[in-house]
C-alpha cells in the first residue's frame, strides 16, 4: 500500500515535474525555484512592456511587472495582466486546419516545403504578408529577408488601432515619422489634446509612474484635458474641456496663437485657449502639449510646433525616430492590400497574428477581397473570423511561449523567452512559418540569436544574451533625435460638418482579445460597463434624442447600420458619439462572440478615426448591458476627502469600544492606499484576479449583482458638470481590526489573526452569509455557484485554494505572500524586512498608490503613510478600526 | 360521550370528505413541489435564487420571520387563553396550536435550507465536535438556533399535552368500535391515561406551566429573528426597536391565519356549535386589536425614522418608506393594519366570506412588511453601492408555495387524525354548565 502511494506520488511529480514544463528555461530564475519568475516581454500595440513570468512547477501563473523594464517598472497593466489566462485558455486554436478541416501537421509542412519553388517562378509576385504593426528586429528582419528573396512580394501592416495621423502629422512637422516622449516628471504643465497619457497603451505605466512621481515629490503637472470621449487622464486633469471632434483643431490653433507659434495659419479664438496657453507660458519650457489618436493631422501637427514654441524639447519631452520596423499609414496599406486581392493580382496571402476580417472597416469587403485569393494562411491564437475565411489556419504559439524580441515604446529592445513549454502542441512561431518561406527554416531561438549577433557582433555575445534574458533588457532606449521643423508644417485641415459625429476608439478594457474572460469581466473605469460595449453619448445628447440608458439604438452611417446600447457618460463632448472597437466579434469563442456591438460596421474605409453624419434612431427596444457600478458623488458617504496644500485631515479616531484592545505585539499588517495617486486603471483589480484565483462569473451573473472580484475600484465624481473631475478609491477588504464580519459568524468561520489580519476559514463557512449583511465595505464574496471546476486549470495559482460553492470568500492581503515571505525570513535566519512582502494588487499598481505593511514596525512605509496628513479611514466613524485607509486626493489651492 | 362533541369525534373518525380529500390532494401537489424545490436547492446551491451582494437574503429569510410570526401569534393567543381559563379557549386553542406548530415546522425549513452548505447546518450547534470549536456564541444566528429549537419543543409539547386526554377518548372511541389496531396507536401516545383525578390533576399543572412556557419564548423567538438584523451596520436595521416591532407587527399574520382556518373549519366540519359565534366574534375583534396595536408600531416607526434618526438611518428610513420601498411598506400597512379595521363593525364580524379573505391578508400585510425590512432595508447602504435589485425566482417562489402547502397538509391531516377542538375542555365547560343548571 506504501509503495503503491509512493509510485502514485511519484507518478503525480513526473507529469507535473520542472522537467516536463519549460525547465530548463533560458535564463537564471529570479526567486527560488518554487516560484521562479523570468523576464520577458509582452507586446500591446505593437510595443514592449517588460514583465516578469511567475511559474510555478514549469506553469506561467501571473504575471509581474519587470522593474528594469522602462516600459514597465515593475508595474503591469490590464493586458499584460490577462495574458496568462489567454496562455491557458482551453479555447486557444489546438489544430491546423485547411479549408475548417482539421490537418496533421505534416499536411501543413508538405504545403509549405511546396511553396518556395511555386512563388520563385514569378519572383514572388503575388505573395503578400499582412501583420500587426511590426517593431520586432528580428522579425522585421525575416521579413526583409522574404521581401528580397521575393522581389514581388509586398508587407503589409494592420492594425485597426494605428494612429495613421499621428504618422502624417510628424510628416507634416518634420518630414518624418517620429515618436514623442513625454516625461511626465519633469513637465509643469500638460495640454492633451485627446491624448490619454495615463489611459491603456504601450507607455502607460511609464506615463503614469512619472506623473505621480511629480505629485509626490509636490509638484504635480498642471494638467489640461481637451477631448470628446472621456478618458483616464480627463478624469484625473486639472482641468477638462469636453470638446466635439470638430472644434478640436480650432481650439488648439487658438492655443497655438497665444502661444505666439511661428508660421501658424490664421483661426479664430476659443474661450478657454488663453488661460491654457497662460499656464502653459508660464509652466515653459517644462511644458508641453501631446496630441492623441484620434486627432487629425493638423492637430498633431500643431502640438508639434507648440511643443517647439515652448522649448519643451529636452526638458519635459524628446522626440525619438519611431521603434516600429516600417512606419506606414496602415489604413491605407490594407485598402492597397484589399484592392490588389480583388483585382486578382494576389495568390499567395500570409497572415501572420492580424484578425483584418474582424477588425478592418465593414466598408472595404475585406472578407470578400480575401475570399478571391487561392493560397491564403493565417496564424493566430484563436480560430477567429480571419482563420474561419482563410484556406489555411495554423495555432500560433501565445507570446509567453515562443521565442522573438520586442521594442518599448521608447525604443528599448528586450528578448521575448518562453516562460512555459507551449500549451497547444501544434502552435507555431512567426519566425518559423517566415523561415519555411525563405526555406531556411531556423528554430525561432536560432533566428532571435542571429538578429543579436548581427547587432552586437560575436565577441562577448554568451555573456551579452544570458544577460538580456535575465535582465530583461536589450539595450538602451532609442537616442533622441531632433529634428527641425519644417516652414511649411501648418497644414489647415478642412473643417468637418458639425453634424452628429461618431467617434470611433479603442475599448477601454479590450483590445483584440475578445476571448479574455478577465478583461470582459472587468468594469471599464468610466462607464461601468463589463461583457460589452455600448455606444457613448453625453447625457444632454442622449435626452434630446429620448435615449435612457440601456435603451437600443441604431446607429447608421453612409447606409450602414447597427444596433448598438446607449450608454451616456457624464463629460462627453456634445453632438457626437464615441463606439468603442473591439466588441460584436462573430467568432471570438463561448466568450467573446457577440458581447456588445461592433463599431468596424459603421469605421469609413479610410480606417478614419471621426465620421460625421451618424444617424441615431431609438429601436424601442432595450439592450442587455451589464453595468456594474455607477459612478458616486461627492456628498456620498465614502466619498473621497480633498486636501488643499498644507491641509491636514483629522486623525483617524480610534473610536470607543466595550472589549479591551487586542495587544498587537508582533506584526500588525496594514494597508495605505493613495488615492490621489490612483488613476483608475483596474490593475490591481485584475492583478487580484490572477493571484487569488477569483473566478469569472460571466454576463448573466454579474448583471444579477454576484461579480467575484476581491477588489473594486470606486469612482466618485467631484463635478456634475460637462467635465468631471473624478477621484479613484480602490477597495479590497478594509481587515478592520473591530471587524463587523466576526461577530455575526455563528461558525467562527472569520477570525482575527495575531497579527492583525481579518481571517476567512473557507472549510468552516456554512454559507449563512450574515458577514456580508453587516459589512458596511461590501467586499465580500459569496460563491452562489461551484467555479471550481473552471479554475482548476494549470492557470491556478497553488498557494491559493479554490473556494467550494456556498461559502464566502474575500480579500487575504494575500495571505499568501506573507506566509512565503516569512519562510523565507525564518530560513534566512532574519527579520522580515519593511516592503518585502508585495500585495499582488500594490505589485500590479503603476502609480505605487498601495503600499503594504507592518505598522508596528518603526520606520516602515506603511506607518509612516498612516500617520500622514492626508490619511483617512473609510466610514471611520463607524469604529470599524479599519486596516486598510487610504490618503486623500490633493487639490490645488486655487481650486481649478 | 356527550352529544356536543359527537361531531368532533366523528370528524375526526369519518372516511374523508370529497372537499378534504380535494384540500389534501392540492396540498400534498404543493408539498411534491417543496420537495422538488429542496433537491433543487440542494443539488444546485442556493445559486437557483435571486439573492446577490449586498441582498444575500431574501425569501428564505421574510418566509422564515414571517412563518414565525404566525406560530408566535397562533400560540401565543393559544397560551393566552389557556393561562386565562378564557371560554374562547375551548373552540379555537388546539387548532391554534396545531396552526402554531405547523407554521414552526415551516419556519423550521428556513434556517437550514438558507445556508450556502446546508448539510453542514449542526455546525451552529453546541456539540463536542472532533474540530474542537463551539459556535460563537456571540451571533445572533447561534441565539436563533436556540430560539428556533426551543420554539419547535415548546410548541410540540404544548400541543402534545393539550391532546392526551382527546387522544385516550379516541382511543376507548376506537377500541370500542373494534379497529385495535388504531385503538393501540392512539393508546401509545395517550400515555396510558386513565381520566383520574390525579391525571387531571397533573395533566392540568403540566399544560399551564407549558403554556407559561411559551409566553417568553415566543417573544424570544420573534425577538431572535429581530437581532439578527438589529445587531448589524445596516443603516435601515441598526435600531432598538427592531424586536418589539417585529413581535408586534407579527401578531395579525398568526390571528389573520388563526381566523381564516377557524371560519373555514366551522363550516366545513360542521362544528358551528362548538366553535360559536361569539367565538368567532371574539377573535375577529382580537385580530382587530392586534392590527391597531401593530398601526402603533407603524407610527412610532414613522415617527423614530423621521424625526430622531440622523444621517444614513434616516435616509434609509425614508427611501424604505417612501422611496423605492414604499409599495412594500404601505402595503403592508394597508393590509395588516388598516384593513382589519373593518372588523369593528359588528356586522362584518360573522361572515365568513369577510373572515376569511381579510385573515389571509392580514397575513399577506404581514409578509410584505418583511419583504420591505430585508429587502427594501438594503435600498440604503453604508456605501453607495450599485445594487442589483433582488427579483426573487421561480425556485423562491416554489418554496414559498411548497411551504405554504406543508402547512395546509399539516393542518388537515391534523384535522384527520386527531381531534380539531378540544373534547375535554368541551366536555369539561359542559359540565360546569350541569352544575350550574342543577344548582338552580
Amino acid at each position: 500500500m506504501l509503495l503503491m502511494g509512493a509510485s502514485v506520488a511519484l507518478a503525480a511529480a513526473g507529469c507535473d515535474g520542472p522537467d516536463e514544463h519549460g525547465h530548463p528555461l533560458h535564463a537564471r530564475p529570479r526567486g527560488a525555484d518554487e516560484a521562479a519568475s523570468y523576464a520577458t516581454v509582452l507586446d500591446l500595440e505593437g510595443l514592449g512592456r517588460g514583465v516578469l513570468a511567475r511559474t510555478r512547477a514549469g506553469h506561467a501563473v501571473k504575471i509581474e511587472g519587470n522593474p528594469q523594464h522602462p516600459a514597465s517598472l515593475g508595474a503591469t497593466d490590464i493586458f499584460a495582466e490577462a495574458a496568462v489566462l489567454s496562455l491557458h485558455d482551453p479555447h486557444r486554436s489546438h489544430r491546423i486546419r485547411h479549408n475548417g478541416r482539421p490537418q496533421a501537421p505534416a499536411g501543413l509542412d508538405a504545403v509549405l516545403a511546396a511553396l518556395p519553388a511555386t512563388l520563385r517562378v514569378n519572383g514572388g509576385a503575388g505573395l503578400r504578408l499582412l501583420t500587426g504593426p511590426v517593431a520586432s528586429p528580428t522579425l522585421a528582419r525575416l521579413i526583409g529577408d522574404v521581401l528580397a528573396a521575393f522581389p514581388g512580394a509586398q508587407w503589409h501592416q494592420h492594425d485597426p488601432l494605428a494612429d495613421d495621423d499621428a504618422l502624417a502629422g510628424a510628416v507634416a512637422a518634420f518630414g518624418q515619422p517620429v515618436a514623442v516622449l513625454p516625461d511626465l516628471a519633469r513637465a509643469q504643465a500638460v495640454l492633451c489634446l485627446g491624448a490619454d497619457p495615463l489611459g491603456p497603451g504601450p507607455a502607460q505605466l511609464r506615463q503614469a509612474r512619472d506623473w505621480s512621481t511629480a505629485r509626490r515629490a509636490g509638484s504635480p503637472p498642471r494638467l489640461f484635458v481637451a477631448e470628446a470621449t472621456p478618458s483616464l487622464t480627463g478624469a484625473r486633469a486639472d482641468r477638462r474641456i469636453a470638446l466635439h471632434p470638430a472644434e478640436a483643431e480650432g481650439f488648439a490653433r487658438a492655443v497655438a496663437a497665444t502661444l505666439g507659434v511661428s508660421g501658424l495659419a490664421k483661426g479664430a479664438a476659443h474661450a478657454a485657449a488663453p488661460d491654457i496657453a497662460a499656464a502653459l507660458l508660464a509652466a515653459a519650457p517644462a511644458a508641453i502639449v501631446l496630441a492623441g489618436r484620434g486627432q487629425p493631422p493638423a492637430v498633431h501637427a500643431l502640438a508639434h510646433a507648440m511643443n517647439q514654441a515652448l522649448g519643451a524639447r529636452g526638458v519635459a519631452l524628446r522626440l525619438i525616430a519611431s521603434p516600429f520596423a516600417r512606419p506606414e499609414p496602415m489604413a491605407a496599406s490594407l485598402v492597397a492590400l484589399t484592392t490588389a486581392m480583388r483585382s486578382g493580382e494576389v495568390t499567395h496571402l500570409l497572415v501572420l497574428g492580424a484578425n483584418p476580417v474582424q477588425d478592418a472597416p465593414a466598408f472595404l469587403a475585406f472578407e470578400q477581397a480575401m475570399r478571391r485569393v487561392p493560397f491564403t494562411l493565417h496564424a493566430g491564437l484563436w480560430e477567429d473570423e480571419t482563420a474561419r475565411a482563410s484556406r489555411w489556419h495554423v495555432p500560433l504559439l501565445h507570446p509567453l511561449e515562443a521565442w522573438g524580441d520586442s521594442l518599448a515604446f521608447d525604443g528599448t529592445p528586450a528578448i521575448r523567452q518562453p516562460a512555459t513549454r507551449p500549451v497547444v502542441d501544434d502552435a507555431r512561431d512567426a519566425l518559423g512559418l517566415l523561415g519555411k518561406i525563405l526555406a531556411a527554416p531556423l528554430p525561432a531561438r536560432e533566428a532571435v540569436i542571429a538578429t543579436w549577433m548581427d547587432r552586437w557582433g560575436g565577441i562577448g555575445f554568451d555573456d551579452r544574451w544570458t544577460e538580456a534574458l535575465e535582465v530583461g533588457t536589450a539595450g538602451p532606449p532609442s537616442p533622441t533625435i531632433s529634428p527641425a521643423l519644417r516652414p511649411d508644417w501648418d497644414r489647415p485641415g478642412e473643417a468637418p460638418p458639425a453634424t452628429l459625429t461618431a467617434i470611433f476608439a479603442p475599448d477601454a478594457g479590450l483590445r483584440d482579445e475578445a476571448q479574455n474572460a478577465w478583461l470582459q469581466e472587468l468594469p471599464r473605469a468610466l462607464t461601468g460597463l463589463a461583457w460589452g460595449n455600448a455606444a457613448l453619448f453625453d447625457p444632454q445628447t442622449a435626452a434630446t434624442l429620448g435615449l435612457a440608458p440601456g435603451d437600443e439604438v441604431e446607429l447608421t452611417l453612409d447606409g450602414r447600420s447597427v444596433l448598438a446600447a446607449c450608454w451616456p457618460v457624464a463629460g462627453h463632448a456634445p453632438g457626437c458619439v464615441t463606439l468603442p472597437l473591439g466588441g460584436g466579434r462573430k467568432a471570438a469563442g463561448a466568450v467573446g462572440t457577440g458581447r456588445g456591438f461592433d463599431a468596424t460596421m459603421l469605421r469609413p474605409a479610410d480606417g478614419a478615426w471621426t465620421a460625421p453624419g451618424l444617424v441615431v434612431r431609438r429601436t424601442g427596444a432595450r439592450a442587455s448591458l451589464v453595468a456594474t457600478a455607477a459612478p458616486y458623488r461627492a456628498d456620498d458617504a465614502g466619498a473621497v476627502p480633498r486636501v488643499q496644500p498644507g491641509e491636514a485631515l483629522a486623525p483617524i479616531a480610534r473610536g470607543t469600544s466595550l472589549h479591551p484592545d487586542w495587544p498587537y505585539e508582533g506584526r500588525a499588517w496594514g494597508m495605505a492606499i493613495d488615492v490621489d495617486a490612483c488613476i483608475g486603471c483596474n490593475a490591481c483589480a485584475i492583478a487580484c484576479q490572477a493571484e487569488n484565483n477569483v473566478p469569472v462569473v460571466g454576463p448573466q451573473e454579474l448583471a444579477r449583482g454576484r461579480g467575484m472580484h476581491w477588489l473594486r475600484v470606486d469612482r466618485y465624481d467631484f463635478d456634475a458638470s460637462e467635465a468631471p473631475a473624478a477621484s479613484f478609491q480602490p477597495v479590497p477588504c478594509m481587515q478592520c481590526e473591530k471587524a463587523p464580519c466576526e461577530p455575526v459568524c455563528p461558525v467562527n468561520a472569520t477570525v482575527h489573526d495575531n497579527e492583525g489580519l481579518n481571517v476567512m476559514v473557507h472549510a468552516r463557512c456554512v454559507g449563512t452569509r450574515t458577514c456580508s449583511n453587516n459589512c458596511p465595505y461590501k467586499v465580500r464574496r459569496f460563491n452562489w455557484d461551484d467555479h471550481r471546476p473552471a479554475m482548476d486549470t494549470p492557470r491556478r495559482n497553488p498557494d491559493v485554494s479554490l473556494r467550494p460553492r456556498g461559502v464566502m470568500e474575500k480579500c487575504t492581503y494575500c495571505t499568501h505572500r506573507i506566509s512565503a515571505a516569512r519562510s523565507a525570513a525564518t530560513l534566512e535566519g532574519r527579520e522580515l524586512r519593511d516592503g518585502e512582502v508585495e500585495t499582488a494588487c500594490q505589485r500590479a499598481c503603476p502609480t505605487q498608490a498601495i503600499t503594504f505593511g507592518d505598522l508596528n514596525a518603526p520606520g516602515s512605509a506603511v506607518a509612516a503613510q498612516r500617520h500622514d496628513a492626508r490619511s483617512y479611514a473609510l466610514l471611520g466613524d463607524l469604529g470599524t478600526r479599519p486596516r486598510t485607509t487610504y490618503l486623500a486626493q490633493r487639490v490645488p489651492r486655487d481650486g481649478t | 360521550m356527550s352529544v356536543s362533541t359527537r361531531p368532533v369525534v366523528a370528524a375526526t373518525l369519518r372516511p374523508g370528505a370529497w372537499g378534504f380529500r380535494l384540500g389534501l390532494l392540492l396540498a400534498l401537489a404543493g408539498v411534491a413541489v417543496l420537495a422538488a424545490a429542496i433537491a433543487a436547492l440542494l443539488v444546485l446551491g442556493i445559486g437557483v435564487w435571486g439573492n446577490n451582494i449586498p441582498h444575500v437574503w431574501g425569501f428564505d429569510l421574510i418566509a422564515y420571520a414571517w412563518w414565525i410570526g404566525i406560530a408566535n401569534a397562533a400560540s401565543l393567543f393559544a397560551a393566552v387563553l389557556v393561562l386565562r381559563r378564557h371560554g374562547l379557549r375551548t373552540a379555537v386553542n388546539r387548532f391554534a396550536e396545531a396552526v402554531a406548530l405547523a407554521a414552526v415546522l415551516a419556519s423550521a425549513l428556513y434556517p437550514i435550507l438558507h445556508l450556502g452548505r446546508p448539510w453542514l447546518f449542526h455546525w451552529t450547534v453546541a456539540y463536542p465536535a472532533t474540530t474542537g470549536l463551539w459556535p460563537q456564541f456571540g451571533s445572533p444566528l447561534v441565539w436563533d438556533f436556540w430560539g428556533i429549537m426551543a420554539h419547535v419543543i415548546v410548541t410540540a409539547l404544548f400541543w402534545y399535552i393539550g391532546l392526551i386526554p382527546d387522544l385516550a377518548t379516541l382511543r376507548d372511541r376506537t377500541a370500542t368500535q373494534g379497529r385495535l389496531g388504531l385503538a393501540r396507536t392512539y393508546g401509545l401516545f395517550a400515555l396510558g391515561w386513565r381520566g383520574s383525578v390525579v391525571h387531571w390533576h397533573r395533566h392540568q399543572a403540566a399544560y399551564r406551566l407549558v403554556a407559561a412556557l411559551v409566553l417568553p419564548l415566543l417573544l424570544s423567538a420573534q425577538t431572535v429573528v429581530a437581532l439578527e438584523f438589529a445587531t448589524t451596520l445596516v443603516p435601515a436595521w441598526h435600531q432598538a426597536r427592531l424586536p418589539v416591532h417585529m413581535v408586534v407587527t407579527g401578531l395579525p399574520s398568526g390571528l389573520g391565519v388563526v381566523l381564516a382556518m377557524a371560519a373555514v373549519l366551522r363550516h366545513a366540519l360542521s362544528i358551528e356549535r362548538i366553535i360559536d359565534d361569539t367565538d368567532m366574534d371574539l377573535l375577529a375583534r382580537l385580530l382587530a386589536c392586534a392590527a391597531l396595536a401593530s398601526g402603533a408600531a407603524y407610527a412610532h416607526e414613522i415617527f423614530t425614522g423621521l424625526v430622531f434618526a440622523k444621517g444614513a438611518a434616516q435616509e434609509a428610513f425614508t427611501a424604505r418608506a417612501f422611496g423605492a420601498g414604499a409599495p412594500a411598506y404601505w402595503g403592508a400597512i394597508l393590509l395588516s393594519v388598516l384593513l382589519p379595521q373593518l372588523l369593528w363593525r359588528p356586522g362584518l364580524r360573522l361572515r365568513a366570506a369577510v373572515l376569511i379573505p381579510v385573515g389571509l391578508l392580514a397575513a399577506a400585510g404581514v409578509w410584505l412588511d418583511r419583504w420591505s425590512l430585508v429587502v427594501g432595508g438594503l435600498l440604503r447602504e453604508r456605501l453607495p453601492t450599485h445594487a442589483v435589485a433582488y427579483v426573487p425566482t421561480a425556485a423562491e417562489w416554489a418554496l414559498l408555495a411548497g411551504s405554504a402547502a406543508l402547512f395546509g397538509a399539516v393542518l388537515l391531516l391534523f384535522g384527520r387524525a386527531i381531534p380539531v377542538v378540544a373534547i375535554f375542555e368541551i366536555r369539561h365547560e359542559e359540565s360546569l354548565e350541569d352544575v350550574a343548571e342543577e344548582e338552580r
